[in-house]
């Protein structure tokens, strides 16, 4: 977890080929391999603020502009605003004395009023004139731009649009659909309604009337400009009035120039998302639905399933052509004993190999599932416009296969290393015994429970110059025992580690 | 150094100054100020005149340093930096500025250089570093990273709530200072 938030100098080749670290793969465990961002789908699970943490159903998020109702961002900064509270007197007239003298009926009443302020930049409502308000959320004004209702009417039309085109597609495809029988067979009982009889005697259906988008005046452009006030040129230009890019970008609807009518901006909603890998449609990550749970129902990070590398430091001073060693630290995160081989990266037609290998397989995969799509689909309706409404789920697109950009530039001296990594074991801390030593290879250096450290001696390329990183690579072997099936079985996956050992030093 | 070497500190009634704070110069402090804990105030160049009502946080410094650049003689030229009434040096503010006028509020960690003028109702925000020569104009709030820059239209609230609470609580866990200047018997004196 070092390398958390930083550039990892360990990263891992993805089944897709591209390269990442351990830290944002995941692992599929039905298809035991390596999963990126861009070979999982990711689906919206929630909507919440991250400021009040109110989750927010889908439907109303969508009302809402994917904006919360109660909160606020600064204009100016971007930071949430606070509402703040003071006391305000307010003078109040009193109807039941009336006998009493003019003077008393005016009683000065002491009343809490509310304003926003920003704790970053110190903007505070009043600055822009909104005035305070009787309760501190729900009433603060909607801050409208001058042409809303122009937008709202082409909104309106191109919706309309939309539906048109989408109908008279409709209408197309069932005109064009050739009539398989004239009659509904007597078997199919079920299948006969009021809209296939309207259908098959070629009466529109009664329900859907045509949509008709209403007329809009299209914009006109014109060539006749406002002069520029003669003073632009020679008045100083006062900055701090002047909005900026961000603040502009933070008022997308009328991007004011000036600083005064900056409005406070409803924050926008977060989301919590589901990943679902694309080869296999299982859940990869699942998060709770809370918005204030940070948990997860289904993780499956890679670096709780794959040996975790991390380098622990390079031995010698590297000189190109020459032999150098690093040394690794690798970590079994699983609760089974892994026997671990590291090797050599595949060749480049090895590599080719395995993409078409990976392709075959997803076309295999995509043909039946389509196929069972068209067939549930045929089951489930047998009315044709029903078709081509999207009854399944989102079609997974599997993200192409390449080779690895990332290219190593050494060749390591040993062609394999063999040896066995420890089940994590969280009690063996606090145990009395010491481990007795016992025969180890030369290549390892050190051992603990689940941990082990390695030393991996090669040679760099000669083509390499003074300044160039070097980039050690290896194609690591472990044993996986997958327990999503009724029987632990035990698997040899692979996976490919890049790692940058540093540069290359002058003589 | 002169100054530095003989301190000279005039405290006046009903200013509240912790026993901790280390002042080291030709320092007068008005009434009304708090001065908390482990507060520094250095006036090396020349005498400070702390305005009323100022509140000086924990760990945070005023300095009056000598310039650099130039030697001015302090024995020949004495300039006096007078600090102008409510400001605010919140906890960690590292403060430098050659000028400070009123009603400024200089917020934790910030840190203004010799070269800056600091005019009235001013806020130098958390972590704002102002190092080169510059003159504030009159509220002015400085905030973020990038030390984005703007005019307050609307006046901040007063500390005076806060300074009311510290002058009741500070004296029950602290040693004070003892008021030792007072202007009017002074001047009967003279």
């Amino acid at each position: 977890m070092a390398n958390f938030m930083q550039n990892s100098v360990v990263s891992y080749a993805c089944t897709c080929g591209l390269v990442n670290p351990i830290t944002k793969l995941f692992f599929c465990r039905h298809c035991l391999k390596l999963r990126c961002g861009f070979c999982v789908c990711h689906e919206v699970d929630s909507h919440f603020c991250s400021n009040c943490l109110e989750n927010i159903p889908s439907s109303e998020a969508k009302h809402k502009k994917n904006c919360c109702t109660n909160c606020f961002n600064c204009p100016c900064c971007q930071h949430t605003l606070s509402a703040r509270a003071t006391m305000v007197v307010v003078p109040k007239k009193t109807d039941d004395s009336p006998k009493e003298g003019e003077g008393d009926g005016v009683k000065a009443v002491t009343k809490k009023m509310y304003y926003l302020s920003c704790l970053g930049c110190r903007w505070t409502s009043r600055d822009v004139g909104i005035p305070d308000q009787n309760v501190a959320t729900g009433a603060w004004p909607e801050n409208e731009c001058s042409y809303q209702t122009r937008f709202n009417a082409l909104l309106e039309y191109y919706q309309a649009v939309v539906l048109q085109d989408k109908q008279e597609k409709q209408e197309y495809l069932r005109r064009k659909t050739p009539k398989a029988h004239k009659f509904p067979s007597l078997t199919d009982r079920t299948g006969l309604t009021v809209s296939m009889i309207r259908r098959q005697i070629g009466w529109p259906d009664k329900n859907t009337q045509k949509a008709k988008p209403v007329n809009i005046t299209p914009s006109v452009a014109t060539d006749e400009l406002e002069d520029l006030p003669a003073d632009v040129f020679t008045q100083p230009i006062n900055l701090r009035n002047v909005s900026n890019i961000q603040q502009r970008h933070g008022q997308p609807s009328d991007q004011p120039f000036t600083v005064n009518k900056l409005y406070p901006q409803r924050r926008i909603l977060w989301i919590k998302r589901s990943l679902r890998c694309r080869q296999c449609e299982h859940n990869v990550i699942k998060p709770e639905y809370h918005p204030t749970s940070v948990k997860y129902r289904i993780q499956l990070f890679a670096n709780y399933h794959v040996p975790d590398v991390l380098l622990v430091r390079s031995e010698e001073v590297l000189h190109a052509g020459k032999s150098g060693s690093i040394i690794l630290k690798l970590t079994n995160p699983t609760m089974h004993d892994m026997s671990i081989k590291i090797k050599e990266l595949p060749t480049l037609s090895e590599e080719l190999e395995m993409i078409e290998e990976f392709k075959l397989a997803c076309k295999i995969k995509e043909n039946t599932a389509t196929s069972a799509a068209a067939e549930s689909l045929k089951s489930i309706t047998s009315s044709p416009s029903l078709t081509s409404t999207t009854l399944s789920r989102q079609t997974s697109l599997i993200e192409d296969p390449r080779i690895v950009q990332q290219k190593a530039n050494v060749k390591l001296n040993n062609s394999e290393l063999n040896f066995v990594l420890n089940q994590r074991d969280d009690s063996t801390e606090f145990d009395e015994d010491v481990q007795t030593p016992r025969e180890e290879p030369e290549f390892i250096i050190w051992r603990k429970s689940n941990k082990v450290s390695i030393r991996l001696p090669f040679t760099t390329d000669e083509s390499l110059k003074v300044g160039d990183l070097v980039k050690v690579g290896f194609t690591m072997e472990y044993t996986y025992v997958n327990t999503v099936t009724n029987t632990p079985t035990s698997h040899t996956l692979s996976a490919r580690v890049f790692i940058d050992a540093g540069q290359i030093l002058g003589e | 150094m002169s100054h530095a070497e003989h301190n000279e500190i005039k405290i006046m009634a009903k200013a509240i100054v912790c026993e901790d704070c280390s002042l080291i110069g030709d320092i007068t402090i008005s009434p009304g100020c708090v001065i908390h804990p482990s507060a520094t105030i250095i006036a090396e160049a020349g005498p400070i005149v702390l305005g009323e009502n100022c509140i000086v946080e924990e760990y945070s410094t005023i300095a009056f340093r000598l310039p650099t650049d130039n030697k001015i003689d302090p024995a020949v030229e004495v300039r006096t930096l007078n600090i102008g009434a409510n400001n605010v040096f919140e906890v960690g503010s590292r403060v430098e500025a050659c000028h400070i006028g009123e009603k400024n509020v200089f917020e934790s960690k910030c840190y203004v250089g010799p070269c800056v003028f600091v005019s009235s109702g001013c806020i130098i925000g958390a972590g704002v570093r102002l190092v080169s020569e510059q003159k504030l104009p009159e509220n002015t709030v400085i905030y973020g990273r990038n030390c984005l820059q703007r005019e307050a239209i609307d006046k901040h609230g007063s500390q005076t709530l806060q300074i009311d609470f510290l002058r009741k609580v500070l004296p029950n866990y602290h040693h004070l200072r003892k008021p030792n200047y007072d202007p009017k018997k002074m001047r009967i004196a003279t």
